[in-house]
C-alpha cells in the first residue's frame, strides 16, 4: 500500500499539494491566449489524473532503492528516465483525449485544437512532474525507514529492560537469605513458636518476590508489602538493633511505579546503615503525595567515621535509571548524606491504574 | 579450653552457644557483639579458640585477627558466616576452618575438633597470617581501609585519607591527616594490599596516594622529587617515575 493512500490526513495535505501546480498550469495556458474556462476546465482534471498516475514512483522507487555508493546511479536513472518519458507521454495523451471529450460542453470547442498545439509542453512538464514524484518518493521511503529503526531501537531498549528485570529479580541477596536462615535456625531450640513466625514470614517475602518481577510496573501498596515482609525479617535479625519509623500516606499507595524499585533502597539502608552500626538505628520510610507527585524518601543513619562513598552504588544506580526510565524528566532521585543521615528520594508523577 | 563468641547478631551468637553446650571442656568466657568488643575480651580472657564472623560493623573479623596478631595472640579460629563459600575455600589451603551458616550439629563438631588439633599442634604449625587469609578470601580485591593498633587505641583509617606510606624496617609509616601512624607490616605486603591505579609506589621507600600528587620535580638529571597539595615533597626514584608514566600514558 502506499504511504500516501494509508491515511486521509496524507492523501489530503499530498491532493493540497497539487492545487498550485494546477494553478501554474492554468496561469501558462492562460498566457497562451487561452480561455480562464479553457485553462481551468483541462488543468485541474489533468492535475487530479497526474496526482494518482505518479504515485505509481513509489513502487518503481521501492523496486529500485537508493545505493550507498553512486554505482548502479546509471542503470537507476535510465530507468527513472524511462518510467518518466512513458508517463509523461501517456499524460499528455490522456489530456488530449479529455479534450476530446471535454469539446461535447459548451464553449470548450476549441479546445482540443488548443491540446494539440500545447502536446510537446505538457509531455515535457509530465515528465518533469514524474521526476519530482520521484524525488519524493525516496524521500517518504527515507522516512518510513528512518521510523522503522528508531522502532526497532525502542524494541530492544524494551527487551533490555526486561532482561534487567529478570536479572534483578534472581538477584536475591544471598548472604540476606542465609543470615535469615541461620536465625531459623537458632530459634528453633530458643523459642519454636517465634521460629515458626520466621518461616511464615521468610515463605510471604520469597512468594512476594516471585510474583512481582512478573510484571513490569507495580503499585506502591505492594512494593510497600514486600518491604515490610523484608523489614519484619531483618528485625529478628537484628534485634533492638533495628527500629522502623513507618509514615505511608495511603494516597500515595496506588501510585504506579516500575517493579522492585524500592526493595535495592531498604536493603541498602539495612546493609550500609543498620548492619554497619553496632549499636544500630533507625530507618524510616515516608511516602506522601503533594500536587499530584509521590514523593518517596528512604533514611538510614550511617556510620560518622566512614568515608562517604564515591558516587552511587550500583544498586541505587539501577533504581535511578529506571526511575528515569519510566517518567524522563518528570522524575526526580536524590541521594546524599546530611547529619550523619543517609537519604534517598524519589519523585515521580502519581499515575494510578485506569 | 576458653572460646570466645565474636558475631552482631544475637541469634548467631546464641545457635553457636548452643551447640558448644555439648562440649563441657569448653568454656565460653565472652560473647562480643563487634571488634573492639573481642579486642577488650580477648586481652581480659586469653581465649585459646573464638569463634568469629566476618561482616560485622566498625571492624570485620579479619581485622579483628589481624589486631589480635599485632597484640601477640593468636587463638585457634573457626569463621562462621555466611559469606561468598568460594571465597572461603581458600581457607582450608591455609588450615582454617569455617561455617556456612546456618551449619548443622555434625559440621560444627567436626569443626571444633580440626581447630582443637590445630591448637595442640600450633607449636609445630604457625598459622596462617591474618593479613594472608584476608588476601585470599577478597580474592585480588583491592582493601578499603587500614586498621592500625596505636598502644590501647585502634585507628581505622579509610584510603581516601591515606597520604603516602614509608617504610621503616619491619614497620610502615602512615600520613593522615596530619598524623603519623606505625605499622607492623613491610611496605612490599601493604602495596599487594592496596588498590594499584591509586597508590603508587614512586620510591623504595615510599607509597603515594595519586589523589595528593600535584607535580614532579626535576632537580637534576637523576633526581627527582613529588610535589604533594600539602607541600610536602617525596622523592621519585627512575623506577617510580617510570611507574607514574606508564599509569599517565593508560589514562
Amino acid at each position: 500500500m502506499h504511504p500516501l493512500l494509508a491515511s486521509r490526513a496524507r492523501l489530503g495535505a499530498y491532493l493540497l499539494g497539487w492545487v498550485p501546480i494546477a494553478l501554474l498550469l492554468a496561469g501558462i495556458a492562460r498566457s497562451q491566449g487561452w480561455t480562464w474556462v479553457e485553462a481551468v476546465a483541462l488543468a485541474l482534471p489533468l492535475c487530479l489524473l497526474a496526482a494518482f498516475l505518479f504515485l505509481s514512483a513509489w513502487f518503481l522507487c521501492r523496486a529500485l532503492p537508493l545505493g550507498r555508493t553512486v554505482e548502479g546511479l546509471g542503470t537507476q536513472g535510465m530507468a527513472w528516465g524511462l518510467a518518466a518519458l512513458l508517463m509523461g507521454g501517456l499524460w499528455a495523451g490522456l489530456a488530449w483525449l479529455s479534450a476530446y471529450l471535454l469539446a461535447w460542453l459548451p464553449g470548450l470547442g476549441a479546445l482540443p485544437q488548443r491540446v494539440a498545439t500545447a502536446l510537446p509542453v505538457l509531455t515535457g512538464l509530465g515528465i518533469l512532474l514524474y521526476l519530482a514524484s520521484v524525488a519524493l518518493s525516496y524521500l517518504l521511503l527515507a522516512q518510513d525507514r528512518a521510523l522503522e529503526a528508531e522502532r526497532k531501537g525502542a524494541e530492544l531498549q524494551l527487551l533490555a529492560q526486561e532482561s534487567e528485570l529478570k536479572a534483578l529479580r534472581a538477584q536475591l541477596n544471598p548472604h540476606f537469605l542465609f543470615n535469615s536462615l541461620n536465625s531459623l535456625s537458632a530459634l528453633t531450640a530458643l523459642d519454636p513458636a517465634r521460629a515458626r513466625q520466621m518461616c511464615v514470614l521468610l515463605s510471604d517475602f520469597l512468594r512476594r518476590s516471585l510474583g512481582l518481577g512478573e510484571r513490569r510496573l507495580v503499585a506502591l501498596r505492594e512494593e510497600l508489602e514486600l518491604a515490610r515482609a523484608y523489614l519484619a525479617i531483618e528485625q529478628i535479625r537484628f534485634g533492638a538493633r533495628l527500629q522502623l519509623d513507618w509514615a505511608v500516606d495511603p494516597a500515595a499507595e496506588s501510585a504506579l511505579l516500575p517493579t522492585l524499585l524500592l526493595q535495592p533502597l531498604v536493603e541498602n539502608a539495612i546493609k550500609h546503615g543498620i548492619a554497619a552500626l553496632p549499636e544500630g538505628g533507625t530507618l524510616a520510610l515516608a511516602a506522601e503525595v503533594v500536587d499530584g507527585h509521590v514523593i518517596l524518601k528512604v533514611d538510614n543513619p550511617v556510620d560518622a567515621e566512614a568515608p562517604a562513598p564515591q558516587g552511587l552504588g550500583l544498586g541505587l544506580r539501577q533504581v535511578h535509571q529506571r526511575l528515569l526510565g519510566r517518567f524522563g524528566s518528570r522524575a526526580r532521585f536524590e541521594a546524599g548524606v546530611q547529619d550523619g543521615v543517609h537519604r534517598v528520594t524519589l519523585v515521580f508523577p502519581l499515575e494510578t491504574e485506569s | 579450653m576458653k572460646a570466645l563468641i565474636i558475631d552482631d547478631e544475637d541469634l548467631a551468637r546464641a545457635v553457636v552457644r548452643e551447640h558448644l553446650a555439648a562440649h563441657p571442656d569448653v568454656e565460653v568466657a565472652a560473647e562480643c557483639a563487634n571488634g573492639f568488643e573481642a579486642l577488650k575480651a580477648a586481652a581480659q580472657h586469653q581465649p585459646d579458640l573464638i569463634f568469629l564472623d566476618i561482616q560485622m560493623p566498625k571492624l570485620d573479623g579479619f581485622e579483628v585477627l589481624e589486631l589480635l596478631e599485632a597484640e601477640g595472640r593468636r587463638p585457634a579460629v573457626v569463621f562462621v558466616t555466611a559469606y561468598d563459600q568460594h571465597a572461603l575455600r581458600a581457607f582450608e589451603a591455609h588450615a582454617v576452618d569455617y561455617l556456612l551458616k546456618p551449619f548443622s550439629e555434625e559440621r560444627f563438631d567436626a569443626a571444633l575438633a580440626k581447630a582443637r588439633m590445630l591448637h595442640d599442634a600450633q607449636t609445630a604449625m604457625p598459622p596462617a597470617p591474618a593479613a594472608e587469609l584476608a588476601a585470599s578470601a577478597r580474592q585480588g580485591r583491592p582493601i578499603e581501609r587500614l586498621v592500625v593498633k596505636d598502644g590501647p587505641k585502634v585507628t581505622v583509617i579509610p584510603l581516601g585519607r591515606l597520604d603516602w606510606a614509608q617504610a621503616q624496617d619491619d614497620y610502615v609509616l602512615l600520613r593522615t591527616e596530619g598524623k603519623n601512624l606505625m605499622k607492623q607490616q613491610t611496605l612490599a605486603s601493604l602495596e599487594s594490599q592496596l588498590d594499584s591505579s591509586r597508590f603508587i609506589r614512586i620510591h623504595r621507600s615510599y607509597i603515594l596516594n595519586l589523589d595528593r600528587l600535584v607535580r614532579i620535580e626535576q632537580d637534576t638529571k637523576e633526581h627527582r622529587d613529588a610535589i604533594l597539595r600539602d607541600g610536602t615533597r617525596l622523592p621519585v626514584s627512575r623506577a617510580g617515575y617510570q611507574r607514574l608514566r606508564e599509569l599517565w600514558e593508560d589514562a
